[in-house]
């Protein structure tokens, strides 16, 4: 199995993140939709990959990027990032940030899938 | 496997959430105005009112509401580049601001209601075009710094350095707490969110940052939350919400010593013990789930269904016990379950209900929008409750509110010219006040302290003598289509008013009205409304020129009645026949003319139509002149012993303002003992 973290504030948001990834089999997700709480998870539990949206009430999607890439354990985890801001400005200064991936909002539930697929570390349907 | 999940199966959560965040922004404007007014600037309201302006652009995006992401994103563009600036945007924006969010919360009004969002207007475009024109480079402000650790203190936004620092010169204590997370601290129900959450009950939260360590066995997951806190609460208090000891707490103060705001504890704040306290805490989510009052309505009628089941079970029960079998075991088993049905209604009806401050936190954006139109000038105060009152009482308590509230500013309050020549301050005074008034009543009150209501000037436009008490007068006022006022205006339109609020209060809603009004004084309106009312599908129908309901749940069929094919049966007491039979599926029904039933007079040869309901399995026809036509209604019960008839079960309204009796035809078959009659006379 293969677990996934979905940081969203937006409850819709992280329904939608994941109604869009039940294509993929072997995966579990977990919601955090602060990200304090994101960090709190990462420490505190293993997971596969992350999905991080920038804007957030507490503590932003950069600062939560800048926080794992500093961790030993987090610095090869997935990170994709999913933002509304899909300028290519932004684009740089979270790939600069450490995010392995960036994905536009909206995007398509293809789109997402594919890269999903992309950085889980091996496919999930052949270990499921 | 299929990859094609449709988002557009996310439309009522989209709308849900985006309505959430449109009335966030609102309040957050208005909080952004209000600083202004008094000279100063909240960084933090603009700073969510961006955040939420964005978050409707990327949900809209993802559902495809593009006239709703353009709108966003224009207002977003602009309050950010005042969030980068750390300035407070120009008074007059707010307005414009203000227009856009409201033009938000119209498109999405209309999707809700299965249209579609129209294009953004081109005149707030126009004048967002003028407001970006005049977005001015202004320099930033620093203020006085804080003695924070320089790693902390360089990751705190100027503008919660300058919360930190007005919090500390008005008295409140800087205190840091670390909060270090681990499986076991998890366990103990501490996580960073529920920590937060405790913490708002005694602090206010300037921020919280993450800081990666070694892991050691303080540090078990190499990490830790540094908490910067204002508070007025003891070290005990904050330490027990963080899970700290209290020793580990540091305070920290501004740099340029300011007037020492060392108050000691005890004769501090009263600190709010119960840590319960509070749960409407800003920012902060709990385990909420919103659900699409469909639903609700939905898993409502299920539960009809195994209430329906349970009684044919009693029914099969007891013809068991009644043939000679024991059935005591069974008979507990049932018993059980009719306990767990009540108990499983109450938890649904439950989930129904929201707080009464939804619906006040709505009236101060509406006071603004008054206040411009009517040149007054008006402070609200909403003094709040934990009430919680059922969805749809509070969606038919609103017009009223609106009603009453613009009648205040509209008419009682008086200008600000006026209220200085009368000696009053120049800012009218409206109030509104929520209570429990027993467990299933609401109590609101709506006061100003306005001009009052001039029983004589009213009592002349009615054409009426002057009343006398002021029910008399409350009377007079709701009387329709009166109207006190000798101009039309803009805000209240002509009359009116009144009417609507008694139609909703007491016959929709079944509540109580109360009227306190001294002229130079002020005005009292009291309303108390049941919390929750039933709602079920019901048939209007005509009888003698008489409107009725009955619940469709009780109906077994409606026909129509072939009076040449009816068998009279021989005249009773008064001459009249009561009762005929029709066939039916084989099966001889009686028919009940329900004027006769309730002895009013009607002509020869209608009842054209009957209602069947089954009684202990057999059915009976009431005979009814027109059926009407299906709808939801309010039931309010008869409560009043004088007034309660059998077959009646409650009043409701059909939206003409009379009362309309709800017939339970099933109790009046079983008073009239009629179907036994029938079939006995038949056989």
């Amino acid at each position: 199995m293969s677990a996934i973290l979905v940081v969203d504030d937006s409850k819709v948001m992280r329904d939608m993140v994941v109604a869009c990834l039940r294509a993929i089999a072997g995966t579990t997700y977990t919601h955090a939709s602060t990200g304090l709480e994101a960090i709190e998870r990462l420490s505190l539990a293993h997971f596969d990959l992350m999905v991080l949206d920038l804007n957030m009430p507490d503590v932003g999607g950069i600062e939560v990027l800048e926080f794992v890439r500093r961790q030993d354990r987090l610095r090869a985890l997935p990170v994709l990032i999913v933002t509304t801001r899909g300028d290519e400005e932004s684009r740089e200064r979270v790939l600069r940030a450490g995010a392995t991936a960036f994905l536009a909002k909206p995007f398509t539930p293809e789109a997402i899938i594919a890269e999903v697929r992309r950085l889980l570390p091996e496919p999930a349907e052949t270990r499921a | 496997m299929t990859t094609s999940t449709d988002l557009k199966e996310f439309l009522t959560a989209y709308l849900v959430e985006a309505e959430e965040h449109v009335a966030l922004a609102n309040q957050r404007l208005l909080a952004l105005e209000a600083a202004q007014r008094s000279g100063g600037h909240d960084a933090r309201a603009l700073r969510e009112i961006f955040r939420s302006l964005h978050t409707i652009k990327g949900l809209s995006a993802m559902v495809g509401v593009e006239p709703v992401v353009a709108i966003a994103h224009r207002l977003e563009a602009f309050v950010r580049g005042y969030d980068r600036l750390g300035t407070a945007p120009p008074l007059h924006s707010t307005d414009v601001l203000l227009k856009g969010v409201q033009a938000i919360a119209q498109r999405l009004t209309a999707l809700g209601r299965g249209e579609a969002a129209s294009p953004p207007p081109p005149e707030l475009l126009a004048e967002l075009d003028r407001l970006d024109s005049t977005q001015a480079a202004l320099v930033e402000q620093s203020g006085p710094e804080l003695d924070l650790e320089p790693e902390l203190l360089a990751k705190l936004a100027p503008f919660e350095v300058e919360q930190a620092v007005r919090g500390i010169r008005s008295g409140e204590r800087g205190v840091i707490a670390e909060f270090f997370p681990s499986p076991d601290r998890a366990a103990q129900g501490f996580s960073i969110n529920s920590v937060r959450e405790r913490l708002s009950a005694c602090a206010e939260i300037v921020r919280v940052l993450p800081r990666s360590l070694p892991v050691s066995p303080e540090s078990p997951a190499g990490l830790s939350f540094v908490l910067i806190l204002l508070t007025q609460a003891s070290d005990e208090q904050v330490a027990s919400a963080v899970g700290v000891k209290a020793a580990t707490l540091k305070p920290f103060s501004t740099l340029r010593a300011v007037a020492s705001p060392d108050v000691p504890d005890s004769i501090g704040a009263p600190a709010i013990d119960d840590e319960e306290n509070d749960p409407l805490a800003a920012g902060v989510r709990r385990g909420i789930v919103r659900v699409d009052v469909n639903r609700l309505d939905d898993a409502m009628e299920e539960l009809a269904t195994l209430i329906v089941t349970r009684y044919r079970l009693a029914r099969a029960v007891a013809a068991l016990t009644a043939r000679g079998v024991n059935t005591r075991e069974l008979s507990d088993v049932v018993a059980d379950n009719a306990r767990q049905l009540r108990s499983l209604r109450a938890a649904i009806v439950r989930v129904r209900m929201v707080s009464v401050s939804d619906l006040l936190d709505r009236v101060p954006l509406l006071v603004r929008g008054l206040q411009r139109t009517t040149n007054r000038r008006v402070r609200v105060e909403l003094e709040g409750t934990e009430a919680e009152l059922d969805k749809s009482v509070s969606e038919r308590l609103f017009p009223v509110l609106v009603h009453l509230v613009r009648n205040a500013v509209d008419h009682a309050i008086e200008t600000p010219d006026e209220r200085v020549r009368r000696k009053k301050p120049e800012e009218g005074l409206l109030r509104i006040a929520c209570r429990a008034h027993s467990n299933t009543r609401l109590e609101l009150t709506v006061s100003d302290d306005g001009r009052g209501i001039d029983r004589q000037a009213v009592a002349r436009k009615a054409g009426r003598p002057v009343p006398e008490t002021e029910a008399a007068l409350l009377e007079l006022l709701c009387m329709p289509g009166l109207s006190t006022r000798d101009v039309a205006t803009t805000t209240s339109g002509r009359g009116m008013g009144m009417e609507i609020v008694k139609r909703v209060v007491i016959d929709e809603l079944g509540g109580e009205l109360e009227l306190a009004t001294e002229l130079g004084t002020g005005t009292t309106f009291t309303l108390r409304v049941p919390l929750t009312i039933a709602i079920v599908d019901a048939f209007a129908f005509e009888c003698a020129g008489q409107r009725f309901v009955v619940p469709v749940s009780t109906v077994d069929e409606i026909v129509e009645v072939d009076r040449a094919e009816a068998v009279a049966v021989p005249a009773n007491a008064d001459g009249r026949p009561n009762l005929d039979i029709i066939l039916r599926r084989g099966h001889a029904v009686p028919v009940v003319r329900l004027a006769n039933v309730f002895r009013m007079t009607h002509e020869p040869g209608t009842g054209q139509k009957a209602i069947i309901v089954r009684r202990a399995g057999l059915p009976i026809a009431f005979a009814v002149d027109r059926m009407l036509g299906q709808q939801e209604v309010v039931i309010r019960p008869m409560n009043d012993a004088l007034v309660r008839v059998p077959g009646v079960s409650g009043a409701t309204d059909l939206g003409d303002g009379r009362p309309t009796l709800v017939l339970d035809l099933v109790a009046l078959g079983t008073s009239l003992g009629a179907g036994g009659s029938a079939r006995s006379a038949l056989t």
